[in-house]
């Protein structure tokens, strides 16, 4: 569905808490952390900050801010931001997960009135929401001390083309690769590490049972395909300065990758099936994929939802296309933005940083969410990579993502009109899959209406 | 599709205005024909058949949904324990929404049905300047599809500060241009004039004339106004889902289909029970209307009879 | 004297307070779309005056156009049969052959109390191919599983839903119109020998016409603006409903996913003038048959 198609699974959690109730370890994060939360960190120059005792006097101000976010419980975290600064309410709003929200979050800017403080948004829909200004630049607010604890490709991905800070990592998705080793075992075949070893897999399995395919490829599944290109090194989009797009999703890179699905998918070994459907649920737990190309928030996920297969299922990164550069792209997760009508910047502003960056709820996060860590801390932090859940046979599955996360390329951009972009791919390339067409001449049919598109919008486009 | 703007036009043929009389059977109505009785208990199984469903799904567990036959229970049914489940969920969000649903509807009909009462009667009693424009406008514009109005009337409800209030729902729910032209045909026969003249010449006040006397004639299709404008509120998912942000003040329609798209991605082996409570909740949601539908249907049908069918 | 002039003012009065609301929640809303469809907003160079380009553009739009041709598949295909179907119920309710006549008319008006977001849940459910009871049914049986959530059903899933949905209503409608018919004309019949058959034909059916004609426009406009359904299909079959699979959706995906605001107000408002068209020709057609 184009609408949810990007939509975050970062809100998936499950009940299985038992998998993790091991990481009940002391907070061991970074000290670049624990300076956090007042601005006091250096600001840059280029933004003019605000002072420390305008800060003060804002938080000890009593304000309601309002929060639009889709994660369960977060009012855990939420608490313990209110009890750090008791002047300040927040309430939270679930206004639905992804795409829905961002379409109320849309309309109420549109109408000037009742939208949020804070939002929970994805990494992808930032630069839609900052080409119409809708996003509080946060670097006054001293965000820009925060970067050291993130990610390098998280933070990336929330900074603006002028060193601007958008909003702050919560989670993320980097990609992997989940497999039934049961499956593998019994048909001999070995774990891929190179796509051309993972076609020839997929052809063997399927000749050697016409009912198990290696994996599913979703035709509605826009997200995993950026996911995919940017893995395989591709820039389908590149924006420069405010009205200047590139448009390259049928570029040499984005045509191997066509190649390579849309062949898969046209001889029949690898299934297209819509994921996230009652019928695909059955399927991976009937063990008809022995494969799911999914993200770090999948083996959480997965644990909850095919519970049938427990024990069965490991862990890898995703197969390459230069095994001597292994690479990989991210699929989901989110972050936290401050609406620039806010009418208390320095409060919401606050509120995203300390809600990511405090220690104690960026781990609340990982332990009572499940979510995949956005901070270096976490992801080298022990009792975090060393958990062994049972479900994958005791393997150190955060240990695999938390290797694939440092191989995630900082430079993927995303389009300033992510849901036509996010259509567009599902009525061409989408359904090129879906049905076993031809998915290469589809990029070149998703090209042209995105640079028309793009055009229309008064954009100057340059591009193949 | 949408049943909130049934409409007809002026161009609708007119018939001749029925005799009041109750219709009379001929004698064949004493024969019965087994036939035609089994082929329409047929026909009312496949309307029953997603009710009968309902049922028995609002008594399985999640897992059960998805393991067991859907037109039987399984073998531990627990409808109580959905009940439970769905009241709780969400610190009883399910609770607003029933709540919501409620006043919207009731607010709306009473609302839609007043106004289109005394609409119909000053069109159908009253000549006056542009009398008939005005009727065929309210007519005309029925055809004009939902969205077309959704979009700048958010706007404009934001601009009034209106939008993630309850106002946003029932207002425009007051409009039932469908309302306003039954009526009129109703008040065209059910008030006569002779009626009307004798209270006049008794000195009685225009506004008196019409909340003592008229409005009781006008009862049956007043009801009829009421019964359809609640259907339509309490069934309407497009425009809460746009004008409403905040879950607690959600219809049930609208929270409804937030917990579907949560069971979605909740998926069939998550252990969160979320699709056995949007089942148990569907069912919940539907049983006031069913009832106000049974209790009321001698009000509903003989208004229906007398007045929305007669052009 | 001043009786008379109290009366005149009275009926302006009564029809006061609809009109205002009228006027401020139709009017005034139709009016600024009419007024943003000559606009287009850009993201980069904000919002200019085009005239007609948007209208000569969605003329030329194929989303916009396959929506369209799609519901109008649609209401040739499910409105005769919903309107047949409530009307063989009418009549066979009001033939007075049935037993159990009251519980067979509830029990078929019932559906109509389901909310529409609700009977799609229910029949998106049965349609289900793995957990639906017509798949289990199926594979129970070994006959191949039905589609129904495929590409080539999903239109008549949709046309189950939505008679499955209505069929009660306007049968409810027909029949309070022949409740209507009087008794004389059944004596005449009957005096002239007619059957049970003969009478439907000749008496009934001509009785019906008014009402017809408005249970025929109600599901022009209904079939037109058809939303809800697909709009909720669409979670469980993402890859055959498009975002533009009918206009009304098409026009919603534009105004609230894809911030064209202005060109959405263009595509509902070509809609609104296809349903005006589409029901002016059913009158004319009706009218015409009439006046042989």
């Amino acid at each position: 569905m184009p609408q949810n198609a990007f939509t975050s699974l970062s809100g998936r959690s499950s009940m299985s808490r038992r998998l993790f109730l091991t990481t009940t370890g002391a907070l061991s994060l970074g000290a670049a952390l624990t300076a956090c939360g007042g601005g006091s960190g250096g600001s840059p120059a280029s933004a003019e900050p605000v002072s420390r005792a305008d800060t003060d006097k804002a938080m000890k101000t009593p304000t309601e801010l309002t929060f639009w976010t889709w994660v369960p419980n977060i009012d855990k975290e939420v608490a313990l931001f209110e009890k750090r600064y008791p002047a300040i309410k927040v309430k939270v709003v679930n206004a639905g997960q992804g795409t829905p929200q961002y379409t109320k979050l849309r309309t109420a800017l549109k109408a000037g009135s009742g939208a949020p403080d804070m939002v929970q948004i994805e990494y992808q829909a930032i630069p839609t929401f900052t080409i119409t200004d809708s996003l509080l630049d946060l670097r006054p607010y001293g965000a820009s001390a925060l970067k050291p604890a993130f990610v390098d490709w998280t933070w990336a991905q929330v900074s603006g083309g002028d060193g601007e800070v958008w909003a702050i990592p919560q989670d993320t998705g980097p990609m992997g690769m989940l497999y039934r080793r049961d499956i593998f075992d019994a048909h001999g075949i070995d774990v891929p590490t190179t796509w051309d070893e993972f076609a020839a897999a997929a052809r063997k399995l399927h000749q050697a049972d016409p009912d198990v395919y290696l994996t599913n490829l979703a035709a509605n599944q826009v997200a995993a395909w950026h996911g995919l290109l940017w893995q395989a090194g591709a820039k389908p989009y590149a924006t420069s300065g405010r009205g200047d797009i590139a448009i390259s999703v049928d570029d040499a890179v984005s045509k191997k990758l066509g190649a390579y699905w849309g062949g898969l998918a046209k001889e029949g070994v690898i299934g297209v099936e819509p994921d996230f459907t009652d019928s695909w649920y059955a399927a991976l737990n009937r063990g008809k994929y022995a494969t799911w190309i999914t993200a770090a928030w999948g083996p959480v996920f997965l644990s909850g939802s095919a519970k049938a297969t427990a024990g069965k299922w490991r862990a890898a990164p995703l197969p390459q296309w230069d095994a001597a550069r292994p690479s990989s792209g991210n699929w989901g997760g989110s972050t936290t933005a401050v609406v620039r009508g806010t009418k208390n910047p320095v409060a919401a502003a606050l509120f995203a940083q300390f809600l990511n960056s405090d220690p104690a709820g960026a781990k609340m996060f990982a332990t009572e969410q499940f979510f995949f860590p956005a901070t270096k801390a976490l992801l080298t932090d022990a009792s975090f990579v060393s958990d062994a859940p049972a479900f994958y046979g005791g393997q150190k599955v955060n240990q695999v993502f938390a290797d694939v996360s440092s191989t995630v390329n900082s430079s993927f951009q995303w389009p300033p009109f992510l849901d036509q972009a996010a259509t567009d791919w599902t009525e061409t390339v989408g359904k090129s899959l879906a049905d076993k067409g031809d998915t290469v001449g589809a990029l070149g049919d998703w090209q042209s209406r995105l640079t028309t598109y793009a055009k229309g919008q008064g954009f100057t486009v340059k591009g193949s | 599709m949408t049943a909130t703007t049934p409409t007809a036009t002026r161009a609708v043929p007119t018939a001749e205005p029925p005799s009041a009389a109750p219709p009379r059977r001929g004698p064949a109505s004493r024969r019965r024909s087994t036939p035609l009785t089994i082929a329409m208990l047929a026909a009312l199984a496949y309307f029953l058949l997603p009710l009968f469903w309902l049922l028995i799904a609002s008594t399985k567990s999640t897992q059960d949904l998805f393991d067991s036959f859907g037109l039987w229970f399984s073998h531990a049914p627990q409808l109580l324990t959905n009940v439970r489940e769905t009241f709780a969920q969400d610190d009883g969000v399910y609770v607003h929404w029933l709540l919501n649903t409620v006043v919207y509807a009731g607010v709306s009909a009473v609302g839609a049905a007043l106004l289109a009462a005394a609409g119909g009667y000053g069109f159908a009693k009253f000549r006056f300047r542009g009398d008939r424009t005005a009727f065929n406008l309210v007519l005309g514009a029925v055809m004009v599809p939902t969205t077309a109005l959704a979009i700048p009337t958010y706007l404009l409800f934001a601009e009034a500060g209106l939008v993630n209030t309850p106002w946003a729902v029932i207002l425009p729910s007051l409009v039932n241009p469908f309302g306003l032209y039954l009526m009129r045909v109703y008040a065209q026969d059910a008030v006569p004039d002779s009626v009307l003249e004798a209270a006049r010449i008794d000195g009685a006040g225009e506004a008196r004339i019409f909340f003592r006397i008229a409005l009781r004639l006008l009862a049956p299709g007043l009801v009829t106004v009421l019964l359809f404008t609640l259907v339509a509120t309490w069934n309407n998912y497009f425009l809460p889902l746009i004008m409403l942000n905040d879950p607690d003040l959600y219809p049930v329609t609208v929270g409804l289909s937030s917990w579907a798209a949560q069971a979605q991605n909740g998926g069939a082996g998550a252990s969160s029970d979320m699709l056995a409570l949007v089942v148990t909740g569907s069912l919940l949601s539907i049983v006031p209307l069913v009832v106000a539908f049974l209790l009321l249907q001698r009000y509903w049908q003989s208004g229906l009879a007398a007045g929305g069918v007669k052009q | 004297m001043a009786a008379t002039h109290r009366r005149r003012a009275a009926g302006p009065l009564f029809v006061a307070p609809f009109m205002v609301l009228f006027l401020l929640l139709f009017l005034a809303p139709l009016g600024y779309a009419a007024y943003l469809s000559l606009f287009q907003e850009r993201l980069i160079g904000g919002t200019a005056f085009v005239g007609l380009d948007n209208y000569v553009q969605a003329l030329s739009d194929p989303q916009f156009l396959h929506g369209i041709g799609r519901v109008a598949l649609f209401f040739v295909i499910q409105v005769p049969v919903m309107l047949l179907l409530a009307l063989a119920f009418a009549l066979a309710l009001d033939s007075g052959l049935l037993r159990l006549a009251r519980v067979i008319r509830l029990g078929i008006f019932v559906p109509y109390a389901v909310p529409s977001v609700v009977a799609t849940l229910m029949w998106g459910y049965l349609y289900g191919p793995d957990f639906g009871p017509f798949a289990q049914l199926s594979r129970h049986l070994s006959v191949p599983v039905p589609d129904f959530l495929g590409d080539g059903w999903m239109l008549g899933s949709l046309a189950n839903i939505v008679t499955w949905e209505f069929v009660g209503y306007n049968m409810i409608i027909l029949y309070a119109a022949l409740r209507t018919v009087p008794g004389e004309l059944y004596e005449a019949a009957a005096v002239d020998g007619a059957g049970a058959w003969r009478t439907a034909w000749s008496v009934k059916l001509p009785a019906l016409r008014p009402a017809l004609m408005l249970t025929l426009l109600f599901s022009v406009i209904g079939s037109f603006q058809l939303f809800n359904e697909p709009k909720l299909l669409m979670a469980i079959a993402p890859d055959v409903i498009s975002s533009s699979y009918t206009a009304n959706l098409y026009a919603y995906t534009l105004a609230f996913t894809g911030q064209q605001v202005n060109y959405a107000a263009t595509v509902s408002f070509l809609l609104g003038l296809v349903i005006v068209i589409a029901s002016y020709a059913v009158l004319l057609t009706a009218n015409r048959r009439r006046t042989p």
